[in-house]
């Protein structure tokens, strides 16, 4: 349907359902951040595994926004560009909490799965 | 909850506040792209340029974003739905013809159903009614004979199975005392019965088991409706009497509602008591059948099983002339539809045959839109359309339409019942209760969603097949060209007329034998003649001598009138059904065993009878005025039975019958005549064998008075009905028709069926006709440029037709054939309609092939005369 995603995507990895999101609240955890600085931080800290795509990127944040798992608001960043910084809610805490160990305990069955002899 | 709230305050206000937020969010977000891109060193403009790129596609990021404020599946849907409708005005011939098409066939659907709901599937309005089971007692010759007072009494004292048990009959008495007398029906009927039917009082009580004890006062309970039409709603009536036949009943209850245990309304209740004679002997009959409840868990075997230990043991405690006799036992529901239920299973088979066809027909019409629609769908494709998203969009709009369709086929079905409310026969159970009620509304629903789906896998399947670059290259052959299309649409062709041919030749064998049926010989001459139905009270006619006095002074009176050529009474006039029958044997024959005794209607006939309505006479004379009580015991009897003893029917005069046969009591007659047949149970019905005794030997207050007419018999009713009162006012009339109507009558439920099919093989032909031409006319524009190939070539105009001919000829026999061994199968069910015809009527069979051919050969006529009339040149410079 679009040409994006349907381009071939070099050997980058792609994302799992439901993990963006989760992704997004973990880059929010220390600090509210804008969405370029959201994909900024997730290709970094992925070591450029991830390349986020903007239109998956842009509909999880209206997404989480919408289950109140963050807040958006206006601000001035340090280089005096206007941006839209979200932030974590209690509730998106919360909700990190629970899905980081949930993620956790996927990562480690695939490993032992994987990883399993014979 | 909450996010669902902020959904709809979004999608009501806020959505352009968000548009804006998200415009101006990915314009920040581009800003610190091309700041970073120009911190690289690159020109302001390159920059910008370079940030876009980097950014991706800006308007997925918005849609993407809109869709997670929507309500997606609603308002997707309502997109879709809009979509569709513009889709289907735009192509309005074709709507048109698919709406209508549904309409027919579901409505027609919805109509049949619902009579067959309100038939055989609604439950009975009794308490537990899968549960009720009717009784009657059946004998080595009969099953469901009545069951005799004693029997039901050791029944219902000593059964296990049930937990109640009610006796009941039907009667008619003479109600005098409000105003002129008339003829009112009586359920006759155990205490048991109100419980078992659910019935209860809004005044007074019902009977108790006191009402059933012979010495008790003569007690009534009137329904509703008696009681506020002809004691005009008296609510001071309990205590009051009424007279019926010249007794008087004490008023004790006014049932709620009529429990409508039969088919014909019910004035009042009266409580069934045995006459001095059934209570002491276990073969006196009368016409008492029994209602019982099952105990939960008893199957109806057991519960027979159970019943005929018992008649066994009283066989042996009580010996009689009846020991044989076991229980008949049915479930009620089976006992009130058994005769109908085939008769729905046809319609409702060809009414669904009539859907299949409509089904075809519709998909047959998509799929012709389909490959003109090709290229529309492969555009759609090019431009990003989804496989997904444009099967949601076919699909949609197949509902669509097909809700439409079905929604008008509702319509239609309420028009169609109304129509059956009319034309329907009265003696089907319930079936004026047919209405467009919530199963029947659910069933509609269902068959038109289910059609939808069916419908719209074509489009969808299709459409699967579209081959984009090969469509967008070539121009109107394409997908629809397609060897599955082509398969698909050769199949149509072919049941459709199958589809047809089955349901003309099953309209055509019911046809020849309504015809049959219609013209058959009654074996009397009806027309001119008045049919004067009457029952006696027997106050003041008690004695023989009245009810025979009474009938000779009416016959004379009405001889008398102007217009009147003759008067002859008779018990039960051809066509009245089984009024009575009995066995009879020959004396001068050898006795037959139990089992063999023959059965025969019995009927009486007075000096007049046979010249009046002119039943020829075979053999010897008629009845006469001097066949007189204490005379020489007589009787005449028809052909039937002369012909299955005797050779010649005139070897029987002379010859004597003992009614009753050889082990029951009953009188020796002497054979003086030999009467032709009539139809005595409807003139679809081969005639049976027939006694008819002489009035005086065999007194009856029920007879019919004949009377043959110079002129238009219905100009003389009102005379008949004067002279009448003239001799007794106090007299009810039960009927008074014209032996015409009373005749045509035995045939309204044949004629409705027939009708009904007649119609449904209609709609077919016309169904077929327009599937077949649709396929066909899609063949000839397809090949149009092939055509254009061979004239330019040298063809000439009959060469053309041979070649796209065939193709048509060729489905069409295959139809046929299909067609014909589908119809052979078929007769197999007709079997139990059929009358004067054979099932494998070849005539039949012939008329439908031609229909077939003609059906094949109009539906392709147009495509092919337009095959010829095709310019080479022109179609070949559009390729």
């Amino acid at each position: 349907m679009s040409t994006v995603e349907n381009l071939p995507n070099d050997d980058k990895l792609e994302m799992l359902q439901g993990a963006l999101e989760v992704l997004i609240l973990r880059s929010l955890k220390l600090e509210a951040n804008h969405a370029y600085g959201i994909s900024q931080f997730l290709q970094q800290q992925s070591d450029s595994e991830f390349l986020v795509d903007n239109g998956s990127l842009y509909p999880a944040l209206q997404r989480l926004l919408q289950r109140e798992w963050i807040s958006a608001k206006w601000k001035t960043s340090p280089n005096g560009r206007r941006a839209r910084y979200y932030s974590l809610t209690a509730a998106g805490r919360k909700q990190l909490v629970k899905a980081t160990s949930k993620w956790e305990r996927f990562a480690l069955a695939m490993a032992k799965i994987l990883e399993a002899e014979g | 909850m909450r996010t669902w709230w902020a959904k709809v305050a979004r999608a009501l206000g806020r959505r352009r506040n968000l548009a804006n937020e998200l415009e101006q969010e990915m314009d920040a977000h581009l800003q610190f792209l091309t700041d970073e891109n120009v911190e690289r060193g690159m020109e302001p403009e390159e920059a910008r340029a370079a940030a876009r790129r980097e950014f991706g596609n800006m308007t997925r990021v918005r849609e993407r974003s809109y869709q997670s404020w929507q309500f997606p599946t609603i308002e997707s849907l309502f997109q879709d739905v809009r979509y569709a409708a513009r889709g289907i005005w735009k192509a309005r011939v074709f709507s048109l013809i698919v709406i209508l098409t549904l309409a027919v066939g579901i409505g027609a659907n919805t109509a049949i159903f619902s009579a067959m709901y309100a038939v055989l599937l609604k439950p009975l309005p009794f308490p537990s009614g899968e549960r009720l089971v009717w009784f009657g007692e059946s004998s080595a010759k009969a099953s469901g004979i009545s069951v005799t007072w004693l029997n039901f009494d050791h029944w219902r004292k000593e059964n296990h199975s049930f937990e109640r048990m009610a006796g009941f009959e039907k009667a008619d008495f003479t109600l005098t005392g409000h105003g002129p007398a008339v003829l009112t029906r009586a359920g006759v009927v155990t205490n048991e019965f109100f419980g078992l039917t659910g019935s209860r009082p809004i005044l007074g009580r019902l009977f108790t088991a006191s009402d059933d004890e012979p010495q008790s006062a003569a007690t009534v309970v009137v329904s509703n409706a008696f009681w506020s039409k002809t004691l005009s709603a008296d609510p001071q009536i309990i205590g009051k009497t009424i007279t019926l036949n010249g007794s008087s009943y004490i008023v004790v209850g006014v049932l709620a509602r009529d429990p409508r245990f039969w088919v014909q309304p019910i004035d009042y209740y009266l409580p069934l008591r045995p006459s001095a004679a059934q209570a002491s002997r276990r073969d006196a009959h009368g016409g008492m059948h029994v209602l019982a409840l099952l105990k939960p868990g008893v199957t109806l075997a057991q519960a027979r099983g159970d019943l005929d230990t018992l008649m066994q043991r009283l066989a042996e405690a009580d010996p009689g002339p009846e020991d044989d006799h076991r229980v008949f036992a049915e479930f009620l529901t089976e006992q009130r539809t058994g005769d109908v239920k085939h008769v729905f299973a046809l319609l409702m088979t060809s009414v669904c045959l009539v859907l299949i066809l409509a089904c075809a027909n519709i998909g047959g019409l998509l799929l012709i839109r389909m490959t003109t629609r090709a290229r529309e769908i492969a555009i759609r494709t090019a431009i990003g359309a989804g496989r997904s998203r444009l099967a949601r969009l076919l699909v949609t709009e197949t509902v669509l339409i097909s809700l439409v369709g079905g929604g008008l086929g509702i319509l239609m079905a309420g028009f169609g019942l109304r129509a059956i409310e009319l034309l329907g026969p009265p003696d089907i159970p319930r079936l004026s209760e047919a209405s467009l009620n919530l199963p029947v509304l659910i069933f509609a629903t269902g068959l038109t969603l289910a059609v939808a789906l069916v419908c719209s896998l074509v489009p969808v399947l299709s459409s699967g097949k579209v081959n984009l670059f090969i469509l967008l290259k070539e121009s109107s052959t394409g997908a629809g060209a397609s060897r599955i299309g082509h398969v698909l649409r050769g199949g149509l062709v072919i049941s459709e007329i199958a589809v047809a041919v089955v349901l003309l030749f099953t309209s055509g064998i019911l046809l020849r034998s309504l015809w049959a049926a219609e013209t058959v010989n009654p074996g009397f001459e009806p027309g001119h003649l008045l049919a004067l139905e009457l029952q006696l009270p027997p106050l003041p006619y008690k004695s023989e001598g009245s009810i025979l006095d009474f009938y000779r002074r009416l016959e004379a009176s009405l001889r008398t009138q102007p217009g009147v050529e003759s008067v002859g009474a008779v018990n039960c006039p051809p066509a009245a059904g089984d009024c009575n029958d009995w066995w009879y044997s020959l004396v001068e024959r050898p006795t037959l065993s139990r089992d063999d005794v023959p059965l025969t209607l019995l009927n009486i006939a007075d000096a007049e009878y046979f010249r009046t309505v002119r039943i020829p006479l075979i053999a010897g004379r008629a009845l006469s005025d001097d066949d007189a009580a204490g005379r020489p015991a007589v009787a005449v009897i028809n052909e039937e039975i002369a012909r299955t003893w005797w050779k010649d029917p005139r070897s029987a005069l002379g010859q004597h019958i003992k009614v009753g046969g050889p082990y029951m009591k009953g009188p020796v007659v002497e054979i003086v005549g030999v009467a032709a047949d009539v139809h005595q149970y409807g003139l679809d019905i081969s005639p049976a064998p027939e006694i008819y005794f002489p009035p005086a030997q065999r007194v009856d207050g029920a007879m019919v008075v004949m009377i043959r007419t110079t002129g238009n018999p219905e100009s003389m009713i009102a005379t008949v009905r004067q002279t009448l009162i003239s001799i007794d006012g106090n007299v009810p009339i039960q009927s008074l028709r014209t032996a015409d109507a009373w005749l045509g009558s035995t045939l309204v439920q044949r004629r409705f069926t027939t009708l009904l099919l007649v119609l449904f093989a209609g709609i077919a032909v016309i169904l077929a006709g327009i599937g077949c031409y649709g396929v066909f006319n899609y063949w000839v524009s397809c090949r149009r440029q092939e055509i254009a190939i061979r004239m330019a070539l040298g063809a000439g105009t009959i060469a053309i037709l041979r070649r796209t001919g065939r193709q048509a000829a060729r489905l069409g026999a295959i139809g046929l054939a299909a067609g014909l061994a589908g119809s052979w199968g078929a007769s197999r069910w007709l079997k139990s309609l059929v009358f004067g015809v054979s099932t494998h009527d070849p005539v039949v069979y012939c008329s439908a092939a031609l229909a077939a051919f003609l059906i094949v050969l109009v539906s392709a006529s147009v495509p092919l005369w337009r095959a010829t009339q095709i310019d080479p040149i022109e179609t070949l410079h559009e390729a």
